[in-house]
Formats: structure tokens, sequence, C-alpha cells
């Protein structure tokens, strides 16, 4: 199976390892012997969005993604219409700000977001960052992650994770965090969320199966240092929430 | 009478500290209780030198006042590296007399950058170095303009800013500013023609977002930038490096004045640059300066060589969360030409707070170790298994993995007689400096 990934602005957001996440992908898919191309798209430079099977965007500083915004605009139909048909996508940190209807910022100035959801986010001038440990509907295991963010998301009906028993959600502590609507997977953990949490990395080539009408094949690759660094951060995270 | 009691409980905290061996910063805590505004109430020297930024704060400021001291003048600056207002509030208290007056020619002060402003609201450096902006500690420093931002409150418009203008971020400081020295290095032997590392934070253009273009670089977005769109620059340089040649070990400044290096490394050449404009805006001789910074030996003890077993090695400390500082000494190894084994540990991923955070592994050019003489890498510690999931995602084919340090240890102890490189951290250089014959 071919498979087109468009990573949006990757010098411009990709922060806290962003790129780690397509790296992640794009082996998970070769080993089931996908052909796996990545379309790294700049501002300015246009990409067809009715050719991708996966679009990601990772976390940049507030000021790189009100600029990458600027660019991103453009894509607002054309990506809302591939949402809609059930395209994976995964927007990771300050990328996810942008998927809302408006950013305002912490000098009170604002611009308007993607569209694709109708949740608002707020920057503020106090800095969020801590490790996460949560759960999503989608699978049994925790989802472990970290936030560094200065945003409160507002609005959002269905969260990718449901609970936190440890970290900073949406808009409070261990609230619900981040957004997930049909494959659209987008939240304000940052970093290699999908090399952190191999579940979650099954899930999203799930998607990209799926949108194919195809399942995901039933010999799949283990990783087995990404589980193992799981199990690791797991055990931490889990006994820290437990301790607090 | 307030500023009385406060330079007693200080001096008194100091004196009872130094007994139980307790940090510096409490002291100055308990005085800034007795007398909140008590920096604004003493009488400081002419000379204030501030050191702020990402890398090379504790080491600028140890040659800078190794530099001063020797052209005469008395320096009190906080060595114990308690560097928020706290520590500052110690340092400058303990130094001053019951009347409140600073014995010192210069009072010399390495900053941290998030809290730069809160120290410098009850007074002002004279001078301001700042070394470098860029990803460090992220997890507690948000990422880097959202440090830019907290520092820009801490500059005062009568201090002048001593700036690297090879850094495309903290080189906007001097935005509408009027004093402004700079400092940077030519083109050079060490330079690269286009940025280098896993990412790339010079591509944009930090005023205005607009793609930049690079003429050369010194080391991931280092170098000589320039943004089509605003204009924004690398600026002429007021102290410069015109010449670098690691292999006698020597840097030219300003085409006449050669120091040689202690430690062949791009950090260090910087460091010394930054030192070096300091000194010379605080009245110092060319002459002066070079002398003392030839050869100079940091006492922070960064880099330690040891023996292990047959083997020669060398502790290459690398602050995690510090991608930058583990590529510039990565690069170091690339360099180093006899036959090597690396052992890279991430075991607590700070020592002051906890987090499993391993996200800026990712931000780091382990390709670099892509080399015929490097034989072998170990990786080790807690997160020693995200180690290898990175290492997993690069060209080497050569690397193991031990969790336990003790037991990755012995087993090099016991095989071989390679050079070793170790990377890690000060949280984590104490495990492996336990088990092994530390040399002078």
């Amino acid at each position: 199976m071919d498979v087109r990934i468009i990573h949006f602005y990757p010098d411009l957001m990709g922060l806290y390892g962003s790129r780690a996440n397509v790296l992640a992908l794009k082996r998970y898919l070769e080993h089931l012997d996908c052909d796996v191309t990545v379309e790294q798209v700049s501002p300015g430079g246009g990409a067809d969005i009715s050719r991708g099977d996966f679009f990601y965007m990772g976390a940049g500083t507030e000021r790189a993604a009100r600029a990458a915004m600027a660019d991103f605009s453009r894509y607002a139909e054309p990506l809302k219409a591939a949402a809609q048909d059930n395209a994976a996508m995964l927007f990771a940190g300050t990328a996810m700000d942008l998927l809302g209807k408006s950013a305002k910022e912490a000098d009170g100035s604002s611009y308007e977001g993607l569209g694709l959801a109708s949740f608002t986010v707020e920057h503020g001038k106090k800095r969020i960052v801590g490790d996460v440990y949560g759960h999503t509907d989608l699978y049994p295991e925790a989802i472990v992650g970290f936030m560094n963010k200065c945003g409160m998301v507002s609005g959002v009906e269905t969260p990718l994770l449901t609970g936190l028993d440890l970290g900073f959600g949406n808009e409070k502590e261990r609230g619900p965090e981040g957004f997930h609507w049909k494959n659209v997977f987008a939240s304000q953990l940052t970093g290699p969320l999908l090399v952190k949490n191999p579940k979650l990395l099954e899930t999203v080539a799930a998607a990209v199966y799926a949108r194919r009408g195809k399942p995901l094949p039933v010999d799949r690759p283990a990783d087995r240092w990404a589980e193992k660094a799981y199990a690791v951060t797991e055990e931490q995270l889990r006994a820290r929430a437990q301790s607090k | 009478m307030r500023t009385f009691l406060a330079i007693i409980v200080c001096k008194l905290g100091h004196f009872v500290g130094k007994l139980v061996g307790k940090g510096s910063s409490m002291p100055g805590k308990f005085a800034l209780k007795v007398c909140p505004d008590v920096l604004r109430r003493v009488t400081l020297p002419e000379h204030i030198i501030a050191v702020t930024g990402s890398n090379g704060k504790t080491s600028t400021v140890e040659m800078i006042a190794a530099v001063l001291r020797a052209d005469g003048k008395t320096v009190v600056y906080n060595e114990e590296g308690s560097n928020q207002i706290e520590g500052v509030t110690t340092l400058v208290l303990t130094h001053a007399t019951l009347s409140g007056k600073v014995r010192a020619d210069v009072l010399l002060i390495e900053s941290d950058e998030r809290y730069a402003a809160r120290t410098f609201q009850f007074f002002h450096p004279t001078e301001f170095v700042i070394t470098n902006l860029y990803r460090d500690q992220l997890t507690r420093n948000g990422h880097p303009e959202w440090v830019y931002d907290a520092i820009l409150p801490a500059l005062h418009p009568e201090t002048e800013l001593i700036l690297n203008a090879d850094d495309p971020l903290s080189s906007c400081f001097a935005q509408g500013w009027e004093k402004v020295k700079w400092f940077g290095l030519d083109r050079c032997s060490i330079s690269t023609d286009a940025p280098t590392g896993v990412y790339h934070d010079g591509a944009h253009c930090p005023l205005c977002h607009a793609p930049m273009e690079y003429d050369y670089v010194h080391y991931n977005h280092i170098g000589a930038y320039r943004c089509a769109n605003c204009g924004h620059k690398k600026p002429e340089t007021d102290y410069t490096v015109t010449a670098v040649d690691l292999e006698n070990a020597q840097v030219t400044l300003d085409g006449g004045v050669t120091i040689a290096l202690a430690f062949r490394s791009i950090y260090n050449i910087y460091n010394i640059l930054a030192a070096y404009a300091a000194c010379r805006e605080c009245g110092v001789s060319g002459g002066t300066a070079a002398s003392v910074l030839s050869n100079y030996l940091l006492k922070n003890g960064r880099m330690q060589t040891f023996r292990l077993g047959a083997h020669h090695g060398t502790l290459l400390t690398s602050k995690h969360e510090n991608s930058i500082a583990y590529d510039t000494n990565l690069r170091y190894i690339a360099a180093s030409e006899k036959d090597c084994a690396v052992l890279v540990i991430v075991d607590a991923v700070s020592r002051k707070y906890f987090t499993s955070e391993t996200s800026w592994l990712w931000d780091i050019d382990f390709d670099q170790l892509c080399a015929p003489h490097v034989k072998r890498v170990v990786l080790a510690g807690r997160y020693c298994n995200d180690l290898a999931e990175r290492f997993s995602f690069t060209e080497l084919d050569n690397w193991s993995v031990e969790p336990d340090i003790a037991a990755a240890t012995s087993e090099l102890k016991n095989n071989g007689d390679e050079e070793l490189f170790v990377v890690t951290c000060f949280s984590d250089r104490d495990k492996i400096l336990s088990r092994v014959e530390k040399e002078a």
C-alpha cells in the first residue's frame, strides 16, 4: 500500500522532538510493507491535500504557531473535507491550538484557527509544564507524555484523553485532554507521542488503513525498545500519580 | 535599620550554612524576608557584570573573574552557582560591610535566565553578557522564545549589552538598544556552509518568521544568518575570533591576540570570547586577558579524565535536556581520531526535579558517532530503552544496551583498551565517576 504523509512546517513547528512522530509512523508502516512517502510542507510551499493519507504538525513556539497559521489557513477547506472523509491526522503540542475556531494571545490579540473543531484556545503568561498520565477510550493502556504549554483550551466535547491521573488537561488539572473526532487526533502533549505510546502509534496506523477500507494486518511489528521504554515510564508516572 | 538587620541575618546564616554544609541561597532568602528591597539599599561596586544564557554561563563567569583578578581588581561572584535572587542576595550581603557597602571593584553575577528579571528589579548591571539562547531544559524553560521574553524585562536601558552576534535569537535583544557590543566568530576552519543538527531553529527569522539564509555556520544554527525579508542579520562584531586552529589548539582574537585552548571545543571558544569581550569592556588590556585565558583550565570540572581497567577515559558532561550540549560533545568525539568506545548514560533526567520526559533525545544528532574510530556505543541507565529507541533511528549498528550502570562499567572495565568517552549529565555523572580512577 502506498501511503503519503504530509508533514506541515517541520522547521517552524519542530519543538520537543516533534519530528519523531513522523519517523515512528513511517517505520511502522514500512514494516507492514507499505511504501511510505513523506512530503514536508514549508510556509508558502503548497501541498495537495487530496493526495495525503496522514497529516501531521508538531509543536512550535506561540509566535511560530501564529506564523504557521498564516499559511495553514489556505488548507482549511480541503483539510476539513479530508477529516470529514475520515483522513487520519495528528496535531501535537501547539499545533492542536490551530485546529479550533480561534486563538487568543497573552497580549490580548487573537487570530482565527482552522475551524476544524469548535474549541478556542487562550494563551497566558504562565507556563504549564509537567508529566502526564492519562486514559483514552480508544484502548485500555494508559497514555504517557509531557505537557509544555501556556494555552487553555475551552469547548472540547470529544477529548482524546478522557481523564488524567497526573498532569494538566485542556483547561484544568487532571481534566480531559486533547481532541478526537473521526480520525483526527490532537493533543497539546508535546514531543514524540507516538514513540512514547506504542499503542497510540498502532491506533493511528489503524486509522490510516481504515480510510483505505482495510484492517491493520494481524502480523504487526513489535518495537521492543519502545515497548520497554513505555513500560518504564508508565511505571514511573503511575507511581507518581498514585503518590499525589 | 532593616538593611543592617538583613546583612546580619545573611552573614550569620552564611556562617552557619558553611558549618553544616548547606546551600548558598538560604541566607539570602532570610535576608529578603527581613528587608525585601535590601539589594536596592546597599552600595554596589562601580562595575556590575551579569552573565546569562542557555550555555556557558558558569564557565564564562569563572573566566571573567580570573581575568579581572589578574588585572588587580577585587571581584565577588557566585562561585557556588546559586544564580537566582536568593543566591545573589547571599553573595552581595556576605561581601558587604555592616553599613551596606560591597567590598569589591566588580560584582559579577551568573544569573538564571528565567529569573533574571526578579534579580535585577532592585539594581541593574553595568554590563550584561548574554551567551546564547536555544533549546535547554525545556521541561522548566518552556522554549527559547519564552526565555527570551522572560529576560527582556531584566534589561535596563542604562545597561550595556554584550551579545553573541552569531545567535539569531539572543541577538534580537539589541532591537532598539543603544549600548551594544558584539562578539562572534568569523568564518574559520571549523565553519560549515549550512546549519547542522537534526532540527533547524535558525530556519526562520525570530523577528518576522520569514526564511533565513546562512553564509556560514559554526555549530547548529549559530553563525552568519540573514533574513531577506526584515534584514535581521549577523551584525559586525567588536570582539572577534578571526582564526581557529584546532590542530594546534589555539584561536586568534581580533587578528592579533593568540589564545591557547585547554579544551578544543567550540563552546570553550565562545566562552573565552565572551569573557574576553566583557573584560575588555571593563578596561582590561587584550594582553592581560589573553595571558589569563590562554590554557585556562576550568574549575567546574565538566571534563574529567580517568582510567577504567585498560581504558583511558574522558567524561564529557552534557546537560540532559540540552541537545546542543550533547551535539557539541558528540562532535568532539567524532573529531577525535583514536579508536574509542562511548558510554551514554540517562538515568535521572534532572537532579533537581522529577520527570520522565525524554523528547530531547530526538533533538540530538547521535549520527555524529557514525565514524570508523567509534568502535562501540553502550547505552545505560533507567532511560536506556528510550536511548535505544532513539538509536534505532540512526545509521549506527554498533550499540548495545545495559540498564545497570555498574554492570555497564564492569563490562567496559573487563573488555578492551580503547579510549572511552562517557557522555552524561551532572545528574548522572557521579554514578560513573564513583566507579573509575579519576586523574588529577
